[in-house]
């Protein structure tokens, strides 16, 4: 019997109720799916599909950038800006000088994006600034330099060159190829987060900071190495939206980091850190893209989407907190239950 | 020890005053009108919406969490406002749900926070955009301007010859009023326990889940009344209003010397925070600052007004450099927060 109690250890409790987070996500995305198709006309098209994968693919890049920083019980609320600071200078770039190469805008929207997230990790890491007042003070900077660059003007379609217009329109092996690079991406940073050792780190700083601190883990150069990412990740995810949305003005990707955090919150990432996957992110982007898609076919405002967001935002963050007291509970019951040696406890 | 810390608290009140000072000098340089009186008295008036906020705002600041729903609150309040109004009701009946709206709002906040025990970033975070959709839900597109002289003078009329503005002594009664049950009551001093180590307050028997959730409510109300003077300065309710003053009321109460963990902070010092935003605001309009680059400086403002608390705090606890951070609650901003609370408890 107590080998019975023993089977299920903790970590296995807890990634059975991952399972369940990951599950439960797949099947809202089906009711959701379900609904749109009854209710809207256009949103079983390939068409939309498309459309959707698309869209999904810019939050799950920046997504997983977001989820290293909130892995670490920190916060990125500058995400936003990035994205719009480093989209439009793509497009500036693109606009000036035409001639250059599509991979070389690429590289400086990221290093934008990696010098952007450098300032949040010292901010946060060195002047122990906490993230939620650093980054909402660096998206307000952010977006001030941005509207400074842009001086009012803004940057349309007609200035960019058409090989640079038709990558988001393209596929590759039949499959958009926005939606290849978030694949890569998701897929890059799963696999970094559980194989490579100062990635295994952020995990054990959200879980209990000072824990990992005395376990002789370099926690500031970890957060700032996770605020690194997410800039540069936030910088791709500005040169995939310039691609995409090919308009762009000093109010470019304004609330981005809203839809980002809901997808990364619903996807079941901690909020207090410590827990997360990213296939539960990409997942969380799945469910808030196309659910944002069956809006705009439903021809619903804008502003049921900034609704719904943050709804799905409380919703996931009390569903977290009651489930994860749940198995803390139990965790303590089968605790006790060892110790009593009293494996029928465990049973009730 | 009551020495100590209130020479702490008039050394970060002096900093301010010193810097109002010296802003007022570079707005002397831009400006000779700058020192009129008409022009003093009405500095802080198009801030009196952000600095009623940020009063509330301190009270969950000082409880250890954060309400960034606010603006939100105040966007849902108005609009509902405007419609009740705009249906036929009387002026200040509609105030009175508006507000009633507004403190509703901060309950949801606090029973989430509060009583399901959630974090109030996540849970604010959250609310703050569903608050703001359904401002738009409830009021989309214009907007109403349709209100008595009666009623927007309580934030753009003016009394005494037409010098005083009324939004401004609005802004000194909640200051003194909120002050005076921040610092003077037992509940005030509740929240500086809390704030300081909620496991000991409880343990000290001090009803926290019900001062937590009282909290919200006052930040919520304060958006309401925000909300009030927020209408009678512009003459006007839309769904997007005050939409971009979240950078302003954070940044009040940290320059204010508010502890952003909690357990520190005083009213006087975010009534001068407050003053020296409007000043700085005001001298940079002077100057031709664009919005956008407004919005950078006072960015920088708050990083620094943080960055400075570590500093004081690190000398204060010896060593002339910040200490690592070892727990939460050894970098707020200008006292050790054990030294507060003593000092409080005691007073």
């Amino acid at each position: 019997m107590i080998t019975r109690v023993r089977a299920m250890k903790p970590q296995e409790l807890a990634a059975a109720a991952f399972r369940l987070r990951e599950i439960g996500i797949v099947l809202a995305l089906l009711v959701v799916v379900v609904f749109f198709s009854i209710r809207a006309d256009n949103f079983l098209t390939a068409s939309n599909w498309q459309d959707i994968a698309q869209n999904v693919s810019i939050v799950v890049v920046v997504a997983v950038g977001e989820t290293f920083v909130i892995l670490t019980r920190n916060i990125d609320l500058s995400v936003g800006s990035i994205v719009g600071l480093s989209g439009y200078l793509v497009a500036a770039t693109l606009a000036h000088h035409p001639g250059v190469p599509i991979e070389v805008v690429a590289l400086i929207s990221i290093a934008v994006g990696v010098g952007l997230g450098l300032v949040n990790g010292l901010l946060v890491a060195v002047a122990r600034i906490p993230a939620i007042i650093a980054t909402l003070a660096t998206l307000a900077i952010f977006r001030g330099i941005h509207a400074e660059i842009t001086g009012g003007k803004n940057i349309t379609a007609y200035q960019l060159p058409d090989r640079f217009l038709s990558l988001a329109a393209s596929k590759p092996l039949g499959f958009p190829a926005l939606a290849w690079i978030a694949v890569v991406v998701a897929v890059i940073g799963a696999a970094t987060l559980r194989f490579v050792p100062w990635a295994r780190d952020f995990y054990a700083i959200g879980s209990n900071p000072d824990a990992a601190r005395f376990a002789g883990i370099a926690a500031a150069r970890r957060v700032i190495t996770a605020f690194v990412l997410s800039g540069a990740l936030a910088g791709l995810g500005g040169f995939l939206f310039a691609s995409r949305f090919p308009t762009l003005d000093s109010g470019a990707a304004t609330g981005f980091e809203l839809t980002v955090i809901t997808a990364v919150v619903i996807g079941g990432v901690n909020v207090f850190g410590g827990s997360g996957t990213i296939l539960g992110v990409v997942l969380g982007a799945v469910l808030v893209a196309t659910i944002s898609n069956g809006f705009t076919l439903l021809r619903l405002d804008e502003f049921w989407k900034i609704f719904f967001n943050g709804f799905a935002i409380v919703a996931a963050v009390a569903i977290d907190a009651l489930v994860t007291r749940r198995l803390q509970e139990a965790l303590r019951r089968r605790r006790v239950a060892l110790v009593s040696s009293q494996p029928q406890a465990a049973e009730a | 020890m009551r020495g100590v810390a209130g020479r702490v608290l008039v050394r970060w009140e002096t900093l301010l005053v010193v810097a109002i000072v010296a802003v007022g000098i570079w707005s002397v340089t831009l400006s000779p009108f700058f020192l009129q009186r008409a022009n003093l008295l009405d500095l802080v008036t198009p801030y009196v919406f952000i600095g009623l906020m940020a009063f509330g705002l301190t009270f969950v600041v000082i409880t250890g969490e954060i309400d960034i729903s606010v603006a939100s609150t105040l966007a849902v309040s108005i609009v509902s406002f405007a419609q009740i109004f705009a249906a036929g009701a009387n002026v200040w009946v509609a105030a009175l749900i508006g507000l009633a709206i507004a403190g509703g709002l901060g309950l949801v906040n606090g029973l989430l926070v509060g009583v399901l025990d959630l974090p109030s970033l996540a849970v604010t975070l959250g609310t703050m955009a569903a608050y703001s959709g359904l401002a738009f839900v409830i009021l989309s597109g214009e907007g109403v301007a349709t209100f008595p002289e009666g009623f927007t003078k309580l934030g753009g009329g003016y009394l005494a010859n037409d010098e005083l503005p009324v939004a401004l002594l609005v802004m000194l009664f909640f200051a003194l009023v909120l002050g005076i049950v921040l610092h003077g009551t037992r509940f005030g001093r509740y929240l500086f326990a809390i704030g300081s180590n909620r496991e000991a307050a409880r343990l000290s028997g001090i009803p926290v889940t019900r001062v937590r959730v009282t909290v919200f409510v006052i930040s919520g109300l304060m958006a309401g009344v925000a909300g009030l003077v927020y209408v009678g300065y512009f003459g006007s309710a839309r769904a997007d209003a005050a939409q971009l003053s979240l950078l302003d009321i954070v940044t009040a109460v940290v320059l204010g010397g508010v502890g952003i963990f909690g357990g520190t902070g005083s009213m006087p010092g975010v009534l001068l925070a407050l003053i020296l935003v409007a000043e700085v605001r005001n001298g940079m309009q002077l100057a031709n600052f664009s919005g956008q680059l407004q919005n950078i400086v006072i960015g920088v403002i708050l990083l620094a007004a943080i960055v400075a608390g570590n500093v004081i705090a690190g000398i204060r606890a010896g060593g002339g450099r910040t200490r690592p951070r070892r727990s939460r609650k050894e970098v707020t901003s200008n006292a050790p927060a054990e030294t507060q609370v003593l000092v409080d408890s005691n007073s």
